[in-house]
């Protein structure tokens, strides 16, 4: 699939987004759910701003030695006998895993949850590589048997579907009769899978997170369907970012344990399997075991202003408490990556030719950044794409640009400030073009009034009254003050 | 204590006098000697969340020349506060400015937050017979991270019905340049805004953020609501006497 | 054992070494001391009775029934979670813990029935099919985490991975000596054991069904994994 999800415009997916009502009513509902289950949990742990501390602490430690640790963890894969192989391109990770597949003959290939797969096209790969790769994800597989529908969320990927879709979806596809109850569905699913499991000749996975010391891939979910991909067939591919590495299963507990509480609110997800390569002969799990990591455009962020970006632990907590993403869904973002994270990362995985929408599509609330528990500082890493979007890109438009460079020389001017004039609010000038992102728009004032009134303001300016004011009123009113 | 006062754009120019001179007749009452240092102009905000630091930092270093000597720097707007805060780190590659940036920041101060944590005063006396909201805004909660001033301050007045505003914690859409540059996700969110702020049944929305005010107060306007829109210097500002603002 | 193989990496890191501004990886790398450690505090210095509260409350919040027995209960107990779950047929790990528990003579009795079988090497497909067809499958836990109702299971000889998670219903049995605060001291564990060269080829934490929120975020419980769930927390000396 790629991390492009659409070849909409920013604007249409956004009306797109907008107008669709079910979409927003799911979004919304599993937002509260979600961010008020996090609340819960954090607030019981009482010092959550020290776990949040430790965190970003263990996560900026790992990224500033991240080729000691990545070393690390390849030497104690191998020495263990597991493969690993590094991959710099979408390309080079799918050759690797498609001449596993044809080492293996394999026909079948049961897949757990993986972002990164996602980012780099995997499956199509393997298809084309003529295996069937199946989604074991409930979620996953929603949208897989939905004609790839893509995914909105990173946790919930079908968050934006509703179960009577889910319900056709099935009938439709697999001529399921049952009703749209979600533990009807889950146990077909359960059933129509188990099937396709014990059939499989490989299990493809993500990986939360490495642990380089012991040449470990922990992974994390709920519904079991990781461990069946690690227990049924006989090899295993976990596919990784090479940013989710951690240096002990010390640091391990205390990243899975942010995840859990920030991703679902849960102490811990119902399973958590640490894996390292096996001897074989164990009578199940895999008796071949590769680790395939993934740079895809990683290492263009290591060493800049945007490293914390790659502290992240796909967690979700700041899409769960976006009031953006409420309100124009995953599908709006154009990227599998959506919400603050997704833009945030999205361009810089990209760049900016197809998502420069991404960095303005925030109000700077800071919900995101209060939200993460790595403490990435997401609206701030916003403005910094701004920045560079008009300084590095020049892709800041010319009336934004006259207006901005007005705004530096009013602002330092006073008297030329205060000619902005009362009647057309000085911040209103300043605001950029207009919404159809190029050209010049119509003006900001003409904007801003589509949808709300302006203040009447009718009377002095503050400046007018104040001075108007010294040597009368405040003067009698002295006697009165208390002297501090 | 002296305060330089930081009256912000759009306390400036957008509502007139009226937010402003609530702001100067609370400190008044408060004990405070307000001042007014004449040439300020804005905190460069809109630049530096635009992307514009070289403009932004014309801004800063302007509002650090006219504001630096000042004993303390109040603004009714938790945002502006907010933004003189960025300054150090918006000049930390000059080190002088980064140290001027520094000191000024320590000793800037959002409305209520001046009140309660330096002067320590909750109850200024006021008097408002009303059913009253509160919008928090997010860069005053997150940013500036000022939360129990504006309550304890509202609790406490007198006649006064308060009560919070659900989903409170979330943006009300106006975000600067977001407002009109996204101004179909701003309307979704204000709109939600809105509707929470009627479900609570006030009469007035009281906010420490003029921004957020005009937009909430805009869209309230234009969809025929009747729910009056207030900065709480205004309401602080109510007496008992007459129940109108004192002063002049 | 395969041997092991690494390809692609010299390039891969060394460009991540420069751009983090060196040449190579550092030779090594020592963690720093953290400034903060809550992970410590959680339920520290709680005992081992009180932490058995503490694993009853949370498995109650995880849809995971909890019995508490004395070691000479041990085995009505367990017959009693078998049947609370349906009876047999049952699969359990080849754990040396059974006979030591007394449950010897009960599992000789039950695998005579033909209702019980013990977990062993041999073929895959063959442990697949028993797995899947047992209605209940029972283990040992290594390590008990009382703050999130978690069992840990250590792979080792005769403890398959399929026993605890193929099955309909699974019933851990849990020494209570085993049980800790959190997953922290089972990290330390796990650290220890590797240090001693002893690293499972699979370590699994569970806690309680598997579940799934991903249909309108409604939780159903029991979806690739086990529906129900029982743990038996016994006395140990």
């Amino acid at each position: 699939m790629g991390i492009k999800i659409s070849n909409d415009s920013f604007f249409e997916r956004v009306d797109k987004g907008i107008k669709n009502d079910f979409m927003r009513q799911a979004v919304s509902s599993a937002q509260d759910r979600l961010e008020g289950r996090k609340s819960a949990i954090t607030e019981e742990m009482g010092d959550w701003e020290d776990w949040r501390e430790l965190s970003e602490e263990i996560r900026q430690h790992t990224l500033e030695n991240l080729d000691y640790y990545l070393n690390q963890f390849a030497e104690n894969v191998a020495k263990q006998g597991g493969h690993v192989h590094f991959a710099e391109t979408p390309e080079e990770a799918n050759e690797y895993i498609t001449n596993v597949a044809k080492q293996k003959n394999a026909k079948k290939i049961l897949k757990a949850k993986s972002m990164v797969s996602e980012e780099i096209g995997m499956n199509e790969a393997l298809e084309k590589a003529g295996c069937e790769v199946i989604e074991s994800d409930l979620g996953e597989w929603i949208l897989q048997l939905d004609d790839h529908d893509p995914p909105s969320h990173i946790v919930v990927p079908a968050l934006h579907k509703n179960k009577e879709q889910i319900r056709e979806t099935f009938h439709v596809k697999r001529g399921y009769e049952d009703t749209a109850e979600p533990e009807r569905l889950a146990k077909f699913a359960r059933e129509q899978l188990r099937t396709e499991f014990m059939q499989a000749d490989i299990g493809i996975t993500g990986c939360n997170f490495a642990v380089a010391e012991s040449g470990a891939i922990s992974l994390v979910t709920n519904e079991g369907n990781a461990r069946l991909a690690t227990t049924i067939p006989k090899t295993t591919i976990a596919v990784m970012g090479m940013e989710r590495i951690v240096p002990t299963w010390e640091e391990l507990d205390v990243l899975v344990t942010m995840l859990c509480r920030s991703a679902v609110g849960q102490k811990l997800t119902s399973y958590i399997t640490g894996l390292t390569p096996s001897p074989g002969g164990e009578g199940d799990g895999p008796e071949d075991f590769h680790v395939v990591i993934i740079d895809n455009g990683r290492s263009k962020i290591l060493g800049t202003k945007y490293q914390s970006a790659l502290q992240c632990i796909r967690c979700a907590a700041c899409i769960n408490v976006c009031p953006v993403y409420r309100h124009v869904g995953g599908h709006s973002y154009g990227s599998i990556y959506p919400g603050p994270i997704g833009a945030v990362l999205t361009p810089l995985l990209e760049g900016y030719d197809d998502h420069k929408e991404l960095p303005y599509a925030s109000s700077l609330c800071a919900a995101c950044t209060d939200a993460c528990p790595v403490k990435i500082p997401l609206h701030e890493l916003l403005i910094e794409h701004r920045k560079d979007i008009v300084e590095k890109e020049k892709l800041g438009t010319f009336t934004e640009k006259v207006m901005m460079q007005g705004f530096g020389y009013g602002t330092s001017h006073p008297s030329f400030f205060k000619m902005g004039g009362k009647q057309v609010p000085f911040l209103m000038n300043i605001v950029a073009e207009g919404k159809d992102g190029g050209g010049i728009g119509p003006g900001p004032i003409k904007l801003w009034t589509e949808i709300r009134n302006l203040p009447n303001s009718k009377g002095d300016t503050f400046r007018k009254w104040f001075k108007k004011r010294k040597g009368g009123a405040r003067d009698g009113n002295r006697d009165d003050q208390r002297e501090r | 204590m002296k305060v330089s006062l930081f009256i912000t754009c759009i306390g400036d120019v957008v509502y007139s006098s009226r937010v402003g001179r609530s702001v100067v007749e609370v400190l008044e009452r408060a004990g405070c000697e307000v001042v007014f240092p004449e040439k300020q102009t804005c905190c460069g905000q809109p630049a530096f969340n635009s992307g514009y630091h070289k403009e932004a930092k014309k801004a800063a270093k302007h509002f650090i020349r006219t504001f630096e000597h000042a004993e303390a720097v109040v603004a009714p707007s938790g945002s502006c506060a907010g933004m003189v805060k960025e300054y150090p780190h918006l000049l930390v590659d000059e080190p002088s400015w980064h140290d001027r940036a520094r000191k000024l920041a320590d000793k800037t101060y959002e409305f209520t937050q001046f009140l309660v944590d330096v002067l320590n005063i909750t109850d200024i006396g006021a008097y408002f017979p009303k059913r009253v909201t509160y919008h928090t805004s997010c860069h005053m909660t997150r940013i500036m991270k000022v939360t129990e001033p504006p309550v304890k301050l509202l609790e406490n007045v007198e006649g006064i019905t308060f009560d919070t505003l659900p989903y409170k914690e979330q943006c009300c859409g106006f975000g600067g340049t977001f407002s009109v540059k996204m101004l179909a996700i701003s309307e979704q969110m204000v709109d939600d805004k809105v509707k929470h702020i009627v479900d609570t049944k006030a009469e007035v929305l009281v906010g420490s953020d003029l921004g957020c005010l005009m937009n909430i107060g805009g869209r309230l306007e234009r969809l025929g609501i009747d729910v009056e829109v207030m900065h709480i210097a205004e309401v602080l500002n109510q007496r008992q006497e007459t129940g109108e603002s004192v002063g002049n | 054992m395969e041997t092991g193989t690494i390809s692609g990496k010299d390039k891969f890191l060394k460009r991540l070494s420069n751009r983090m501004g060196r040449e190579e990886a550092p030779a090594s790398v020592t963690l720093p001391a953290w400034s903060k450690r809550p992970q410590d505090k959680v339920l520290e210095g709680a005992s081992q009775d009180e932490l058995v509260d503490v694993l009853i409350a949370h498995s109650r919040a995880i849809h995971t029934d909890v019995v508490t027995s004395t070691s000479q209960d041990l085995e009505k107990f367990l017959q009693e979670a078998v049947s609370e779950l349906g009876g047999g047929p049952i699969v359990c790990t080849r754990d040396e813990r059974f006979s030591s528990f007394g449950l010897g003579n009960y599992l000789k009795q039950e695998e005579k029935n033909g209702s019980l079988h013990i977990w062993e090497e041999g073929s895959r497909e063959d442990n697949f099919k028993i797995a899947e067809k047992a209605n209940i499958g029972i283990t040992f836990s290594d390590v008990t985490l009382a703050e999130s109702g978690t069992v840990v299971l250590f792979r080792q000889e005769g403890i398959g991975r399929s026993v605890s998670l193929l099955p309909e219903n699974y019933i851990a049995i849990i020494p209570k000596s085993t049980l800790v605060p959190r997953m922290t001291q089972a990290a330390k564990i796990i650290r220890d054991n590797q240090k001693n060269g002893q690293m499972p080829s699979c370590i699994n934490f569970i806690s309680g069904p598997s579940n799934s929120a991903d249909i309108e975020l409604r939780l159903v419980v029991g979806v690739h994994g086990p529906v129900k769930v029982i743990y038996i927390v016994v006395e140990d000396a």
